[in-house]
């Protein structure tokens, strides 16, 4: 909140008194602090009178006299005290001068919903990256998510960016440029998963509405697992625009995938090109058409690649993302680093509009040949609006076929919901 | 019938295994981890090897990193409950350890401590006998001591993390208090990493202007800004952590990737590591405390001689007694 202060009425009284001290530069100085709010350069001036001659403490008992009211108006921020009222210095006062009152706007604002151990792996990553200047922390959880949020500032001093704020309020994520969900119910044992989605909808709608209430221009990634189901939730719940409700969908299933591809060939994954399509998670669809090491397609190499018939069976790559998840699982609990990685691999395309590609969960109404209101991941070109554009790819019949299969399935849980 | 591999890829020469830059972890748990993510998102590595005694637990870790390659530069992520996966290694971070049992004393977890590192320090010197070795496993101070003892490597080879994560603590709080960054405010926290750190109030300052300057009180009892309560929040944000979430890892990892960044790149950066202090301010004993230390290549290269006032310098030897009551009574 700002205090305008009517500076011009002042101002000549200013140039005076330092004329007679004969401190003309100290007269220009002054005036574009004078045009600021007042409680800001009280202070500076209570200083610059005690290295000025006494006819600079004049000025400042003449300006007290003037607007006596502003005394009153001072802004209470950490141990800043006003001087002249109260004879207490702080350290802070003795060491700062205040030089504007203008408060800083974060352009790079993003929050993390969830800080589990896949929340925690985004936001680690995130502020490795330097992606972002303020970052902020939501959970149900209070005792967890301030441990969290204490852990991460105090290695502010090495990350660069010790603007870390958390709540079990939604206000502490207002202005969000991104908002990233990893919060949600887990599938228990036996459980249908209409019953987990159903239970992840009731969840959802309390944390969309606080995201959109205090941050309505922001973009969402969804994480949450299933997560195409709930990038569809959350976009009906959110009322964005299609452009602004993105999955993570198939992004972490492409990057294990140009792993493995990496491994088999002896090249790091960077120079393998391949995509997985559709649904994240078993059903998920690799187009054998597009893998390629520097735009040499291994289909023309290998015709049978990723079908039956294939001797150097390709297809056991693609099963094996489906399956390393599951691995990861049981050998340490839960997967958390790769998901981390290629969400904040997703942030960076966005917060600084690159326009790469990415395979993310958007809505596939209309393309396909698929008639139902599902999102299933394509490649997106990712920038500062979210999905900006979809690449067209070219399906064969019996991928098509796959990504329609998704679709009818995911309807089928989708249409009983009850959002 | 040639394979996809035969018919794209011509191969001109074998690959160089070598790796230059070979960092192991020793402790796959929350502070391992944390140090392990650490290192990869800044690039200070070409390989990266995971060592633990719990195998599957390893092998998870190691397969979720493996999964974010994509998106970081170090090719070569291994694992394996043999020492032999840390060949060649230039820093060995040894982040294992047990931990602090209810009701158990110090000494008797040292010493449990030390039978662990009995089983682990001479096959780490002798798969990488020119590496260096960071200790982070607690209590850090004395666990240094016993790593050295038991490696045989000079003492500029065997650093303790010691008081770089409270110095940085202290550097936020600071920051903090007047709404300045962290890396502008400048303090120091030396001696042994827990309750009887000792901060450096005269070197505390901002753009070169020491706070002690402008408050002759500062850190003492009569000052009225309190400003003491910064360091006992030091001391205090470990256990608060821990009560809140159960563990530390974010900024012990952190911190450690910053005394990596130093060694591996020979950056010649100051941090308050934990080095042998013997000879230094009337000390007698083989202790290792945190004092500011040259980081390079070689490890610990040099040592800042700071001024301690009388009473920081009693503060130094009495955490040195400290210390010292727990070492001698210990059996290698």
């Amino acid at each position: 909140m700002r205090i305008r202060h009517r500076g011009l009425k002042v101002l000549p009284t200013a140039l005076l008194v330092s004329q007679r001290s004969g401190q003309q530069l100290f007269a220009v100085s002054l005036s574009p602090l004078l045009e600021q709010a007042a409680m800001s350069w009280t202070v500076p001036l209570v200083r610059a009178s005690q290295r000025v001659s006494s006819a600079g403490a004049n000025f400042l008992c003449l300006r007290m006299a003037l607007c006596p009211r502003q005394a009153v108006h001072i802004p209470l921020q950490g141990a800043w005290l006003f001087t002249s009222v109260s004879k207490m210095a702080t350290v802070k006062s003795e060491l700062i001068e205040r030089f504007t009152s203008e408060e800083p706007v974060h352009h790079s604002k993003v929050s993390i919903i969830g800080t589990g151990s896949v929340g925690m792996a985004c936001a680690i990553s995130i502020l490795l990256k330097g992606l972002i200047d303020e970052l902020a922390l939501v959970d149900l959880d209070e005792g967890k998510l301030k441990g969290e949020t204490m852990d991460l500032q105090h290695g502010s001093s090495f990350t660069k960016m010790p603007n870390i704020v958390c709540s079990k309020d939604y206000f502490v994520t207002a202005n969000s440029n991104l908002v990233i969900i990893t919060a949600g119910a887990r599938q228990e044992k036996g459980e249908t998963r209409l019953n987990l989605v159903q239970r992840n909808v009731a969840i959802f709608k309390l944390m969309i509405s606080n995201i959109v209430q205090h941050s309505p221009h922001c973009k969402l990634i969804i994480v949450s697992n299933p997560v195409d189901i709930l990038s569809y939730v959350a976009w009906k719940l959110s009322a964005f625009p299609k452009n602004r409700v993105i999955g993570s969908g198939c992004n972490l299933d492409t990057a294990r995938f140009r792993f493995l591809i990496g491994q088999k060939l002896g090249i790091h994954s960077e120079s393998c090109h391949g995509w997985i399509l559709g649904e994240h998670g078993d059903s998920s669809v690799p187009v054998w058409s597009g893998v390629n090491i520097a735009g040499v397609p291994l289909k023309d190499l290998n015709s049978d690649i990723g079908t039956d018939k294939d001797p150097e069976q390709w297809k056991n790559v693609h099963e094996e993302v489906i399956a390393t998840a599951y691995e990861i699982i049981k050998m340490k609990g839960y997967t958390s680093w790769a998901i981390g990685l290629s969400v904040a691999d997703l942030t960076e395309s966005i917060l600084k509009n690159l326009r790469r590609t990415h395979p993310v969960s958007t809505i596939i109404k209309g393309l396909y040949g698929i008639d139902e209101e599902v999102f299933l991941s394509i490649p997106c070109i990712l920038g500062e609006n979210g999905i900006t554009n979809l690449i067209k790819i070219k399906l064969t019949p019996e991928e098509e076929a796959r990504l329609k299969k998704s679709a009818k399935t995911l309807w089928e849980i989708q249409k009983e919901l009850k959002i | 019938m040639s394979t996809v591999k035969e018919q794209l890829i011509e191969k001109l020469i074998e690959d160089d295994k070598n790796s230059q830059c070979k960092i192991t972890v020793v402790g796959t748990g929350a502070v391992g981890m944390a140090c392990a993510i650490s290192i990869l998102l800044k690039d200070l590595a070409d390989e990266l090897a995971l060592v633990d005694v719990a195998s599957d637990k390893l092998k998870g870790e190691m397969m979720d990193l493996q999964h974010g390659s994509l998106f970081f530069s170090t090719s070569k992520i291994t694992s394996g409950k043999d020492y032999s996966v840390s060949a060649n290694s230039r820093i060995v971070i040894v982040t294992a350890g047990a931990r602090q049992q209810e009701g158990e004393t110090r000494l008797a977890l040292v010493q449990r401590n030390v039978t662990i590192m009995k089983s682990i320090i001479p096959a780490i010197v002798h798969y990488s006998p020119d590496c260096k070795i960071l200790v982070v496993s607690n209590p850090v101070d004395i666990l240094t001591y016993v790593v050295w003892k038991i490696s045989g490597l000079p003492i500029t080879r065997v650093i303790g993390s010691g008081c770089n994560l409270d110095s940085a603590r202290f550097r936020y709080l600071i920051g903090e208090k007047l709404g300045v960054h962290p890396t502008s405010c400048h303090g120091w926290i030396i001696g042994e990493h827990g309750d009887s750190s000792v901060p450096l109030w005269s070197g505390v300052n901002v753009a070169g202007v020491a706070l002690k300057t402008l408050d002759p009180k500062l850190g003492t009892d009569s000052d009225k800004e309190h400003w003491k309560n910064i360091h006992k929040q030091v001391i205090q944000s470990a256990y608060e952590i821990i009560k809140l979430k159960g563990y530390t890892s974010w900024a012990i990892g952190l911190s450690v990737m910053d005394l990596v960044g130093s060694i591996l790149k020979n950056l010649r950066r100051v941090h308050p590591v934990s080095t042998m202090v013997k000879g230094l301010y009337g000390i007698k004993e083989e202790i290792f405390l945190s004092i500011p230390c040259v980081l390079g290549r070689n490890g610990v290269s040099d040592v800042v001689k700071i001024n301690l006032n009388p009473e920081e310098e009693a503060l130094f030897k009495k955490s040195a007694e400290t210390l010292w009551n727990i070492q001698k009574d210990l059996i290698f």
